[in-house]
C-alpha cells in the first residue's frame, strides 16, 4: 500500500467524495501518484473509476475532499484552467470535434494550450498557428495520413488515439487516459499501450489509466488502484495486486468477466 | 466550350488561385454585381432594393456568427438589429446628435446590451438559451411599444426627423450628399458591407474564430481541453449583436426611421430562416439565403411586373399573380425541403456540391 502524502507526489487525492443524491459514486478516494509513474485504475463496471476522472478534473464539483497537483491545491480550479496547470483527459466515448480535420482537432488544442482559457486573438489565420507542433504531435501518435480527413471518418482506433493525441497537445504533466484500448483487438490494444508507454517515456508525464484488460494492466503498470463501488480497494505493485485476498473475492464474486 | 467545362475551369479559378482571396473577392463581387443583376429586367427589373439585399446579407451573416460558428442559436438575434436602428433614430430625432457619432454608439450600445445578456445566459443549455434570447427580445419590443418618455414611437416607431441632413431622396432614389458630392446610397451601403463582412470573416477565420469552432462542434471536449467556453460564447454573442446593429443603422437610414418590425419576433425568426434556407456551414450561406429571401418576397409579391411581358405571347393566359403573392408560403416550403435535405448545408451547401461534382468529373475526364 502507498502510503505517500498526496501534496508532495504529481497527482494526490485526499478523502475524495463525490455522491449523486444518495449514491456515493466516489466514496472517500486517496491517491497519490508519483511523478513519471503509469498507474492504472481497475475495478468492476459501477466502480466509479470514470466519475473518479470526472472529479479529479472537475468535470463534476467534488462533494468533498481534495485534488492536488504538484502540491498545490487545485481542487476549487475550474475546469477549464485545469489543462493549463497541465492536467490533461481523454474521454472513455470518443469526444472529438467531429466536423473538423484530424489535424484542426489537435491545432485548436495547441493553441488552446499556448494562449490560456480564453484570448482575444482576431488577427492572422487561426489554421496556421500551432499548425507545425499539431502535426509533429499527429506524426507521433501514427495519424500524419489522416491529418485532412474528418474525425468523424476516422475508424474507432484512430478515434481513440485522436484522443490521445489532443490531450498530448495540452501539453500535460499529468495524463488521465479513461480506457485508451476499449474497443480495440489484441493487436491494436498493444499498439495503443506501447504508444502510451512511449509518450510517457518521450514527454516525462505521469500516467493514470483506467484499462479493463488485465494483461495489459498487469504488464505495464508501475502500481495498481483496484476500485470498488467508489472506495479503494487496494493498491499496490502488480504483483501484490494479483496476491491480494481482497481484490480476488472482490472480482471472483461475480463480476469476473471484468478482469 | 461546354458548360460542364466552363464550371470546372470556375470552380478552379475559385478554389486553387484565388486561394485566401476567395472571400474578398466574392465579397467584392456582391457588392459591384447585386445591384446591376437585380436592375436586370429578367430579375427585379429595379434597383432601388439593392441596398436593402446588401443590409439584410450583413444581418443574417452576424446571425451565423452565432448559429453557424458558435452553435448558439438564439431567437433574438433582431432586437440587436433593432437596438441600433432605434438607436440611430432616436439620436436623431430627439437629441440631434450627428449620424456618424449615433451610429458608432448604436453599435456599442446593442454589444453591451448583448454581453450582458450574454453574460446572464451563454452558459445556460441549448433549449434555455434560446428560451432566454426570446424571452428578452420580447422585452424589447415591448419596451419600444411602451414609448418610454415618447423616445421610442411605440407602435408607429420613429419617422420625424429620423434621416440625417445629408441624405437626400428623390423618385425613389436615396443619395449620400456630402460637400457637394453626391453618391448612390447603394455605394455607401456597399462600402460598409464589404468592410463589415470582411471584418466578421476575419473574426471566424482568427484564432478566436477557430475555437468557437470548436466550441461548436463539442463543448465538453473543448472545455476538458483549457477552453474556457462560457467566455467564448459570451464574446461571440457580443460580437454579432455589433455586427447586427451595424445592419440595423444601415437599416434605420434605408428604411427612414425605426419600426417595431425592427424589434419583432418575427423578424429574428426570418433571420434564422435566411441563415438555415442559405447554408449555416458556409460564410456566404447566410448571404445567398437573405438574397433568395429578398428576390423571392420582391419577385412574386410583385409579380404582374413579370406577367406584363409574358402576356405578349398568346399562349400564357394563366393568371398565377395571385397565388404567387403568397409568397412565404413558397419560402417555408423551400426552407422545410432545405432543413429536410441537410439542415445545415442549405442553398449555397447544395449549389457546392453540383459545382463540385461537376468539377470532379470534369477533371477525371481530362486526365
Amino acid at each position: 500500500m502507498s502510503a505517500d502524502d498526496p501534496k508532495s507526489v504529481a497527482l494526490g487525492t485526499e478523502a475524495l467524495s463525490k455522491h449523486f443524491g444518495g449514491v456515493v459514486a466516489v466514496d472517500e478516494v486517496d491517491l497519490a501518484v508519483e511523478s513519471g509513474e503509469l498507474r492504472a485504475i481497475i475495478g468492476p463496471n459501477g466502480a466509479g473509476k470514470t466519475t473518479l476522472f470526472n472529479v479529479i478534473t472537475n468535470a463534476l464539483d467534488p462533494t468533498s475532499g481534495s485534488v492536488y497537483l504538484d502540491g498545490e491545491d487545485v481542487t476549487d480550479v475550474p475546469q477549464e484552467r485545469r489543462p493549463h496547470l497541465g492536467l490533461a483527459r481523454s474521454f472513455q466515448g470518443n469526444e472529438l470535434f467531429a466536423e473538423l480535420t484530424v489535424l484542426e482537432n489537435v491545432r485548436v488544442v495547441a493553441q488552446t494550450a499556448a494562449a490560456g482559457p480564453f484570448s482575444f486573438s482576431l488577427l492572422g489565420d487561426g489554421r496556421s498557428v500551432r499548425a507545425d507542433e499539431a502535426r509533429d504531435i499527429l506524426a507521433r501518435v501514427g495519424l500524419s495520413e489522416h491529418a485532412e480527413t474528418e474525425a468523424k471518418n476516422l475508424s474507432h482506433g484512430d478515434q481513440r488515439r485522436l484522443g490521445i493525441a489532443m490531450a498530448i497537445a495540452t501539453e500535460p504533466s499529468v495524463l488521465l487516459l479513461d480506457e485508451p484500448t476499449s474497443g480495440m483487438g489484441p493487436g491494436e490494444s498493444r499498439e495503443t499501450v506501447d504508444l502510451v508507454q512511449s509518450l510517457q517515456d518521450d514527454l516525462g508525464l505521469t500516467v493514470l489509466m483506467i484499462e479493463h484488460d488485465m494483461e495489459i494492466v498487469l504488464s505495464v503498470s508501475d502500481q495498481i488502484t483496484v476500485l470498488n463501488r467508489g472506495s479503494v480497494l487496494a493498491t499496490g505493485t502488480p504483483e501484490e495486486i494479483q496476491g491480494d485476498e481482497d481484490v480476488q473475492d472482490a472480482y471472483l464474486g461475480g463480476v469476473r468477466e471484468d478482469l | 466550350m461546354s458548360q460542364d467545362s466552363t464550371a470546372g475551369l470556375l470552380e478552379r479559378v475559385g478554389a486553387l488561385r484565388l486561394g485566401v482571396w476567395q472571400v474578398p473577392v466574392g465579397l467584392l463581387a456582391i457588392a459591384l454585381l447585386l445591384r446591376p443583376v437585380i436592375s436586370n429586367d429578367l430579375l427585379l427589373g429595379y434597383p432601388q432594393i439593392a441596398s436593402s439585399f446588401l443590409i439584410w446579407m450583413i444581418i443574417v451573416a452576424s446571425f451565423n456568427v452565432l448559429m453557424g460558428y458558435t452553435g448558439l442559436l438564439s431567437f433574438g438575434h433582431a432586437m440587436f438589429m433593432g437596438i441600433g436602428a432605434y438607436s440611430v433614430a432616436i439620436a436623431l430625432s430627439a437629441f440631434a446628435v450627428p449620424f456618424l457619432i449615433a451610429a458608432p454608439v448604436g453599435i456599442v450600445l446593442s454589444a453591451l446590451v448583448a454581453y450582458l445578456v450574454g453574460r446572464l445566459i451563454a452558459h445556460k443549455g441549448e433549449i434555455y438559451f434560446a428560451m432566454l434570447t426570446l424571452a428578452f427580445a420580447k422585452s424589447a419590443h415591448f419596451i419600444a411599444n411602451y414609448n418610454p418618455g415618447g423616445l421610442t414611437g411605440g407602435t408607429t416607431g420613429l419617422a420625424d426627423g429620423t434621416t440625417p441632413a445629408w441624405i437626400e431622396t428623390s423618385r425613389g432614389f436615396t443619395y449620400v450628399a456630402l460637400g457637394g458630392v453626391r453618391i448612390d446610397w447603394y455605394w455607401a451601403v456597399a462600402a460598409v458591407f464589404v468592410v463589415g463582412m470582411l471584418l466578421m470573416w476575419q473574426l471566424v477565420r482568427s484564432p478566436f474564430g477557430r475555437t468557437l469552432v470548436a466550441v461548436r462542434e463539442n463543448e465538453t471536449l473543448a472545455r476538458a481541453m483549457g477552453v474556457n467556453v462560457r467566455r467564448y460564447k459570451v464574446w461571440a454573442f457580443t460580437f454579432a449583436a455589433a455586427f447586427a446593429a451595424l445592419g440595423g443603422v444601415l437599416l434605420e437610414i434605408n428604411n427612414q426611421g425605426a419600426t417595431l418590425t425592427e424589434l419583432s419576433i418575427v423578424t429574428s425568426g426570418n433571420i434564422i430562416i435566411m441563415a438555415v434556407l442559405g447554408g449555416a456551414n458556409y460564410f456566404f450561406g447566410p448571404l445567398a439565403g437573405a438574397f433568395v429571401w429578398m428576390f423571392v418576397e420582391e419577385y412574386l409579391a410583385d409579380f404582374h411586373t413579370l406577367v406584363l411581358p409574358l402576356a405578349e405571347v398568346p399562349l400564357v393566359h394563366v393568371d398565377v399573380s395571385g397565388v404567387l403573392s403568397y409568397w412565404e408560403f413558397f419560402l417555408g416550403l423551400l426552407f422545410v425541403i432545405a432543413v429536410l435535405i441537410s439542415p445545415r448545408e442549405g442553398i449555397f451547401g447544395m449549389v457546392k456540391a453540383i459545382v463540385d461534382r461537376i468539377a470532379a468529373r470534369v477533371r477525371g475526364d481530362g486526365e
